[in-house]
């Protein structure tokens, strides 16, 4: 999906340039984001490939109470990965936000974790704090508006994955 | 009671300046509708069957006289001169023009009140005990926790987009006054051996269409790992729970699906890594911080019995009636607590007008430390009320419709909005609440029959508790008629249940003779000191039946 959107990292505009490539797309030499299933079947082959890789995490499964992908499946690979991006399939869809979490705080992955699908204003700084750094916007966004969205609340009550402390801890911080 | 410190200010008046936008965006037309109502929802504002609704939280349904003055207010400028009192510790205005919200919001403020997380697939208001620090035997204020709580789960990053909404509550007690057993996470305060505060935790109970009694998941959670506690669990059902059918997305069903053995161990795994972190063990200092807010009232040392009370109980009979229903005995000697009761006969469950309001803030003021409590059975508490001004409360609510002295009684019925108000609703539950209070209206009859929780909704989502009735009424549609099915010994108490159908539906015509004869056959059968329920519990739904359905 070139051009439908701008990608923003680490809240300024990105020349960063990947391609999403379908599973029976061949590699090429340029940073690909690959499909989780992929990834496990190619996993050798893709360790020797030296270009940037990441990975899709997919929101949406047939399973009766699992709705999507299982982030900790990424355990075995992390040491490739340069992005997980995660996908909201619609905005309302908040598992994403644990996944991010469960990288970040428990999985301890580093790289970029990404935003992708349906990424709206009003849920931008939610995913800021559980850790997702890489937002796609739609290209009519500009950056000043997702500013101006992270800046809407001026602290939280709770730590997560970002560098806020939250009230309940820094009212006592030394 | 808890007050904002700069942060909370900030906080909630960045809120507010947010919505204002959202509002602003969405009366120029920059969205539509659909894109703002994740927003205005999660800001407690509905779109009903005639108009925007606004839900404001009451947390832990704590409110001083200054905020219970407000909300008079607001009901004054802002709606219709009245509000709904609703069965989550919530009060909720019915006629509010959508541009005005952000200035309504703004005042509300001004008084350390919100409406946020009040609707939403997020974690919703913290409910708990009315009596809290009122009632003799409590093992702590529930409040000190529920504050924490609120903070905690107050724009939480992960959990503000969940597969549904998620509702916790909160008893200090062994008397379950808080339904806790029905919410998606209820939590009870315990004392261990060694004199340490912690938490039972009960997870996945519900009512809607499904109802199920929550499951016990944790003997005792530390205080210190509550946090981490919950977010477990939280953290579980936001990946698992089920976003495929919005009737199947509450965690009650996860746990129903899943197996209680099981979800038990994916909370403890999870459990396991947070709680290792120490990231959210809440430092004792903020705990002290926090409890001190709810430290006990400067209590008047007083004889347990007050001779003016006495005298005008022998004087004045509808006082004495109304101190049996409604004053139930305090742990402080000479105390009492006031329940005031929104339900008179033939009134609308859980509305009171703003002069009702003011009325009952200024005698917080002067009579109960400044606090009124908030009931999930939509009454009004005056906590701690000595005796000797007993008659003097009586005699001011009374000069305002407040003094109906049916506390548990069967006409101190839970509906909710029905048909009048509510798009889902298939048939009309505060007229039959109505009908059945003005059927009752003789109140030494109503005495005599006894604890009698009547519980009416006027559709399957269960938002009139009908599962948890003693007798519960469900209004059903056949062919555009509308219905009343009846149920039978639901409770919503520390012995939990969920009724069970008496067989088929009434017509409007004919729901409260029904509810007249179970009346009766309890009446017939029952043994010197038993309740409705004691006698459904010995007795079985067979005698009903026969007796309701007989030619």
């Amino acid at each position: 999906m070139p051009n439908e959107y701008h990608l923003i990292v680490d809240g300024a505009t990105s020349e960063e340039s990947w391609v999403y490539l379908n599973d029976d797309a061949a590699l090429s030499d340029a940073p690909s984001l690959i499909s989780l299933s992929r990834l496990k079947t190619e996993a050798e082959a893709l360790r020797a490939r030296n270009a940037s890789l990441g990975v899709v995490l997919e929101a949406n499964g047939d399973g009766k109470t699992s709705m999507g992908e299982d982030v900790h499946e990424l355990e075995p690979y992390l040491d490739m990965l340069s992005v997980v991006s995660i996908r909201f399939p619609i905005y309302r869809n908040g598992r994403g936000y644990s996944a991010a979490r469960i990288l970040r705080e428990q999985m301890g992955f580093e790289g970029q974790i990404r935003a992708c699908g349906e990424v709206l204003y009003d849920q931008w700084a939610m995913m800021a704090r559980c850790g997702i750094n890489a937002f796609e916007l739609a290209n009519d966004i500009p950056l000043k508006t997702f500013t101006t969205a992270l800046g809407e609340l001026s602290g939280a009550y709770q730590s997560a994955a970002d560098m806020q402390v939250g009230a309940l801890w820094a009212r006592h911080a030394k | 009671m808890y007050r904002y410190d700069e942060f909370d200010h900030q906080l909630v008046a960045d809120r507010v300046a947010q919505f204002r936008g959202q509002v602003e965006r969405r009366v120029s037309g920059e969205i539509t509708e659909d894109a703002f109502k994740p927003l205005r929802l999660m800001n407690g504002v509905y779109l009903q069957l005639h108009a925007y609704m606004l839900r404001v939280a009451i947390p832990y349904g704590t409110l001083s006289s200054k905020q219970m003055h407000m909300l008079a207010h607001l009901a004054r400028k802002y709606d219709r001169g009245y509000g709904h009192f609703t069965t989550r510790q919530n009060i909720q205005y019915n006629w509010p023009a959508l541009d005005k919200i952000p200035d309504l919001l703004e005042e509300l403020a001004s008084v350390e009140m919100h409406a946020i997380q009040t609707s939403g697939n997020c974690i919703r208001n913290v409910t708990s005990d009315q009596y809290a620090a009122a009632i003799e035997g409590e093992v702590e204020d529930p409040r000190i926790i529920s504050e924490i709580i609120r903070q905690w789960s107050t724009f939480h990053p992960e959990f503000t987009y969940l597969p549904r909404k998620f509702k916790i509550a909160v008893t200090g007690h062994d008397n379950d006054r808080a339904a806790i057993k029905l919410h998606d996470i209820g939590l009870v305060v315990k004392k261990n051996d060694a004199g340490d505060i912690g938490f039972e935790v009960h997870v996945g109970g519900g009512q809607g269409r499904t109802p199920f009694i929550a499951k016990k998941m944790a003997d005792f959670v530390p205080k210190e790992s509550l946090l981490a506690y919950l977010e477990a669990v939280m953290r579980v059902y936001n990946m698992l729970g089920r976003r495929d059918n919005s009737y199947k997305a509450r965690i009650k069903i996860l746990v129903h699906e899943t197996g209680e053995a099981e979800m038990r161990r994916m909370v403890e795994e999870e459990f396991a890594k947070i709680d290792a972190s120490k990231m959210l063990a809440v430092p004792q200092a903020e705990i002290d911080r926090i409890s001190a807010y709810f430290a006990a009232p400067a209590f008047e040392a007083l004889p347990a019995q007050s001779d003016a009370f006495e005298a005008a109980k022998a004087e004045d009979a509808d006082f004495a009636r109304w101190v049996r229903a409604n004053v139930v005995a305090h742990k402080q000697a000479g105390y009492g607590i006031v329940n005031i009761s929104l339900k008179p006969i033939g009134g609308v469950p859980g509305d009171a007008t703003d002069a009702q309001m003011d009325t009952v803030a200024e005698l917080a003021k002067v009579y109960s430390f400044d606090e009124v409590r908030v009931t999930h059975e939509q009454n009004l508490v005056l906590p701690h009320v000595q005796l000797d001004d007993m008659k003097a409360v009586y005699d001011a609510l009374n000069a305002k419709g407040l003094a109906t002295a049916n506390l548990g009684l069967i006409s101190d019925a839970i509906a909710c909005p029905g048909l009048d108000y509510c798009n889902l609703a298939n048939a009309r539950s505060i007229p039959l609440a109505q009908e059945i209070s003005e059927r009752f209206a003789d109140l030494d009859r109503q005495y005599d029959i006894g604890e009698l929780k009547i519980k009416i909704s006027g559709c399957i989502n269960a938002c009139g508790h009908h599962h948890v009735g003693h007798i519960g009424i469900l209004g059903v549609d056949k062919k555009g008629t509308e219905f009343y099915q009846i149920s039978l010994g639901g409770s919503a108490d520390e012995n939990a249940s969920i009724g069970q159908i008496t067989g088929r539906a009434f017509t409007e015509d004919t729901i409260v003779d029904a509810i007249e004869t179970l009346v009766t056959t309890y009446t017939d059968e029952r043994q010197t000191g038993e309740r409705f329920i004691d006698t459904y519990n010995r007795i079985g739904m067979e005698p009903f039946k026969e007796r309701l359905y007989a030619e």
